[in-house]
């Protein structure tokens, strides 16, 4: 009953206002009427009468506003009337409404944008069930650096630790794949048994492999992942028929994966790892490891579990040397996969949110102008009996509503800007397909836009309602003494946003001097005219097979030469920053030394002077001419060097310097067999140019290259220099593969897109940043433009006083200049010294400066200050062409 | 008049107009009148204070509105006591009959 009355009242007061106001209306004016009426009979004249009784009811207004707010739904109420002022408010100032809104939506889009990156990166868990509990293992070697898991290593971890469910090894590889439609080059991986209950992954069609399919020698099966399944098998639900031939041999298909799963990243076909026996060596680290934690056991358990296990490998291995681990680690796989990715995204989302400060600081500035300009209008709403509470909710809701548009387009535009950033962003960011705009992110931008609301809200509704609201009215609606005050923080903000400006550009500016000082170092490679074909035979170890393989890249690359346009034609294990070469132990050996038991070898390992290490790479003579690498002495490759004759070297200048400090290399033995099981000795025969195939950023890696005709490899990629059209040398190259061995794909590219991509993620810091410090430059730069026109049109009387009485258009200048001045540089003080706190963020993204790098502070100084003046120069001018008869008369 | 008008109590001031209202239907300067008269000239309701607890009293269901002709053929707002009023009133004067206790015995206590 109770309940009803209150709905009545509530809906009332809601649709039927009008009526509820002439009744409120009526009612109170009774009052007056009574009271008059009291008074006269009290004996007052009817003059004196009236006006006592409008002294006791206290004003007709405020009244009937206080029984407003004590309504049944008032706040609703109000909220929408709010907002209905609020709308016709900003209806009023078109110009500085679009701005603000224009403002906002960009800060906002380009922080939701660079989140929605952050958030799909770093942020949202794996797809697995529990994806908290996976966790990567690491062995650590001596050195401190982690490594992937040698097999019997990973045994031990896998049979003796007490903290994982399940634990599995994985590796993946691109090979040739073929029996179906078209053969072509597939990420395989090769896993151990419990590699998918790891995941919590179940085949939606077929089964997961057994124990007995992973034996040594088992029946050879695959799972396929559902894109595969579509694509290449035809979605078949009968499975029994379904055979592919992986690297040369044919496997059976025996489950479909779920859609949506490929882990390692970009995998098609899972293999069961090992089927051709283990490496029982300890130091041979071929294999990543993933476990999921038993319940209840925590990182740090499962951390000194591991640990304990590898340090007891590591105490009673009879291999040891600097490839023996010392140590294990256990880490999250998110964190695994996404750790390196995480300081560069976090500069990132930190240099947004410094564009979004500044931008939020030229619209609290936009609002502060003109509330000084609202004084009056808040002063006849405070006489009329607005309190002051509800003032301050006016301007919250004004600053939500400009927030709320301005976020809302924001998000708009961050459905463009992050398909922008996918496209832009380098090939090597991890997870970038689960990057978008869902839910979280859309919650992060409401959130965003409402702090920003609430933020803005707050500033000026504290401005705008402090003192006394009345001297509004009395002064005439030009309240010099409030607008003095508001002008200081108008400074103030301006001041903060150079300052904030200031971090930012030099933020950007040390990345891009980075990156200039990247492309200063010279490769030692030619990048431009290589086009490059990778070609994988299948993986073979008898050794009449493998020089028959030697054989047909031979033939390959002979035709090859022949293509109208190609000039060399060399081949190689692995391009220069491309992923980078297997690297390993080599024994320094003189002629005719080779120890004929491996106890032998054992001895040699113990003297320590005789171990060196090196990258190893498998090439042809002219891969060198190719890739235009200079023979420094000796000779490369050549027709000397057959099968049957001394197998011979060519080592990079750094490893002859590392290893041969004082003698000449040249005519020395070493053997390098650990790494494609050949032992014969190499005897070395030139030293060529290092290059930088880690990248321009890391230093060269000492290699020694071997023969492809004398140390046969199943996968090479073909380096072509060419002045022809790349697409026709591309047609051309692949018929005659195809002519060769119809079964083999190959994948071409430019090796400068290979060189390009190397610089992909210091480009895409570089670009992000960049914008994002000039927009703030642009938004910072209107700001003192702001204040100061705004000062200037505030003191014109005062200007034009100063002409009248004889100053100079000089001294006006000099004036108004001084004050700009005195802004700009408290600013840049601030922001050299935030600078200087702040660029050791991103001391590990930079390259050849020091994050106190002089010239780049000094030049973007020079940038902000420049801008500055320029903007302030404007009004500055302005002011200079006061006429003295306009301003005085200007009142 | 002159008497010095004390401020009220936090809900003091419903139940002074519900006791009023018990004397009879009334307009909104009746009851502020009387509220002057029963408590001896110690509280003088304002318009400021009087109008807005009436009408949240209304839309609470305590009392409820009509317009009528004073006694002067003025025409006037009245306000009537309702059964939800009346017994509002009981709940409050014991209420208040409980504090008034406490506070006595609180400044007697040494």
């Amino acid at each position: 009953m109770r309940l009803f009355v209150k709905a009545r009242g509530f809906v009332r007061n809601l649709f039927s206002s009008p009526r509820v106001e002439m009744d409120l209306d009526e009612e109170v004016h009774a009052h007056l009427e009574l009271l008059t009426e009291e008074n006269i009979r009290a004996g007052m004249p009817t003059a004196e009468a009236r006006r006592a009784a409008r002294i006791e009811l206290g004003g007709i207004e405020q009244v009937k506003e206080q029984v407003r707010e004590e309504r049944l739904g008032n706040w609703l109420h109000s909220v929408l009337s709010d907002c209905r002022y609020g709308l016709r408010q900003l209806r009023k100032n078109p110009g500085s409404t679009a701005v603000m809104v224009f403002t906002l939506a960009l800060a906002i889009g380009a922080t939701t944008a660079i989140f929605s990156v952050v958030y799909g990166v770093l942020l949202r868990p794996l797809p697995y069930t529990d994806a908290n509990r996976i966790m990567a293992v690491f062995e650590v070697n001596s050195n401190g650096g982690w490594s992937h898991l040698a097999d019997p290593n990973f045994d031990d971890f896998r049979d003796q630790n007490r903290s994982f469910q399940a634990i599995a090894k994985y590796n993946q590889n691109i090979v040739s794949v073929s029996g179906v439609s078209q053969p072509s080059r597939t990420m395989v991986g090769g896993v151990s048994p419990d590699f998918l209950k790891i995941f919590g992954v179940q085949p939606i069609l077929g089964r997961d492999f057994s124990a007995s399919d992973a034996k040594k020698g088992a029946a050879r099966t695959v799972l396929v992942s559902y894109g595969y399944w579509r694509q290449y098998l035809g979605s078949s639900p009968d499975l029994s028929q379904a055979h592919l031939k992986i690297d040369g041999a044919v496997y059976s298909v025996i489950g479909v994966l779920p859609d949506g799963f490929r882990f390692p990243a970009d995998v098609d076909l899972w293999l069961p790892a090992d089927l051709d026996g283990e490496n029982p060596s300890r130091t041979s680290h071929n294999y990543y490891a993933v476990g999921r934690l038993r319940d209840g056991v925590t990182v740090e358990q499962a951390n000194r579990d591991i640990s304990a296990i590898a340090r007891r490998i590591h105490d009673t291995s009879s291999e040891q040397g600097d490839y023996l681990l010392k140590d294990g680690i256990v880490l999250p796989l998110q964190d695994s996969i996404t750790g390196k990715a995480r300081p560069a995204l976090l500069v990132l989302l930190g240099a947004v949110g410094f564009l979004l400060l500044v931008a939020c600081a030229n619209v609290a500035n936009l609002l502060l102008a003109q509330a000084s300009v609202r004084e009056r209008e808040l002063a006849i709403r405070s006489a009329l009996g607005a309190a002051r509470g509800r003032l301050i909710r006016q301007f919250l809701t004004e600053a939500f509503l400009l927030s709320l548009v301005g976020g809302g387009l924001g998000v708009i535009g961050a459905f463009w800007g992050v398909a922008a950033l996918v496209g832009l962003a380098p090939q090597n960011l991890p997870r970038l397909d689960s990057v978008s705009i869902n839910i979280p992110v859309l919650v992060f931008a409401f959130l965003l836009s409402t702090a920003v609301a609430a933020g803005l809200g707050a500033f000026t509704a504290a401005r705008a309602t402090s003192g006394d609201l009345r001297k509004g009215l009395e002064e005439g609606g030009r309240g010099q003494a409030g607008s003095q005050s508001s002008q200081r923080v108008g400074r103030a903000i301006v001041a903060a946003q150079i300052a904030i400006t200031l971090v930012l550009v030099v933020g950007a500016g040390l990345l891009g001097r980075s990156l200039m000082k990247v492309l200063e170092v010279n490769p030692g490679f030619r990048v431009d005219k290589i086009v490059t074909m990778d070609v994988s035979l299948p993986w073979v170890e008898d050794p009449k097979a493998k020089a028959s393989q030697a054989i047909f890249f031979a033939n390959l690359i002979e035709r090859l030469k022949r293509i109208p346009g190609v000039g060399r034609v060399g081949a190689t294990s692995g391009l220069p920053m491309d992923g980078g070469l297997p690297n390993g132990m080599f024994l320094l050996m003189t002629q005719n030394e080779l120890p004929k038991t491996a106890d032998g070898f054992g001895a040699l390992l113990q003297q320590k002077e005789r171990l060196g290490t090196a990258d190893f790479c498998v090439a042809t003579d002219e891969y060198f001419q190719a890739l235009g690498i200079p023979l420094i002495r000796g000779r490369v490759f050549d027709e000397r060097d057959g099968t049957d004759a001394p197998h011979v070297a060519v080592i990079s200048e750094s490893l002859a310097r590392d290893k041969w400090p004082n003698q000449d290399p040249i005519g020395h033995t070493i053997e390098f067999g650990n790494m494609d099981g050949d032992p014969r000795l190499l005897t070395i025969v030139g030293i060529v140019g290092d290059i930088h195939d880690y990248g321009l950023d890391a230093p060269p890696r000492p290699t020694a290259y071997v023969n492809l005709f004398q140390r046969p490899r199943a996968a090479i990629t073909v380096t072509m220099l060419s002045d022809a059209d790349t697409r026709l040398v591309t047609s051309s190259a692949r018929g005659i593969l195809q002519d060769l061995d119809p079964e083999i794909p190959a994948k071409f590219r430019t090796f400068s897109q290979v060189y390009s991509a190397s610089l992909g993620s210091r480009r895409f810091n570089v670009i992000l940043t960049g914008f994002f410090g000039v927009v703030a430059l642009l938004l910072a730069t209107a700001g003192v433009f702001g204040v100061m026109a705004y000062s200037v049109s505030r003191r014109t009387r005062e200007i034009g006083v100063r002409v009248a009485l004889g100053a100079g258009s000089g001294d006006v200048l000099r004036m108004i200049l001084s004050q700009g001045l005195r802004t700009i540089f408290v600013g840049v003080a601030i922001g050299i010294a935030g600078s200087l706190a702040l660029t050791r963020t991103v001391e590990s993204l930079l390259f050849g400066v020091t994050a106190t790098d002089p010239l780049t502070f000094g030049g973007v100084t020079v940038l902000l200050v420049g801008a500055a003046l320029l903007a302030s120069f404007i009004p500055a001018r302005r002011a200079t062409k006061v006429d003295p008869m306009v301003a005085l008369r200007y009142e | 008049m002159d008497s010095e008008p004390t401020t009220l109590l936090q809900g003091t001031l419903d139940l002074l107009i519900l006791k009023s209202l018990l004397a009879g239907e009334m307009h909104g300067l009746g009851i502020s009148r009387r509220i002057q008269q029963i408590t001896g000239g110690t509280f003088v309701v304002k318009p400021g204070s009087l109008f807005p607890a009436l009408h949240r009293m209304e839309e609470e269901g305590w009392i409820s509105s009509f317009w009528g002709d004073s006694e002067n053929n003025r025409r006037a707002k009245y306000y009537r006591l309702t059964k939800p009023g009346r017994k509002q009133l009981e709940t409050e004067t014991k209420r208040w009959g409980r504090i008034s206790w406490a506070i006595a015995q609180a400044l007697e206590a040494s």
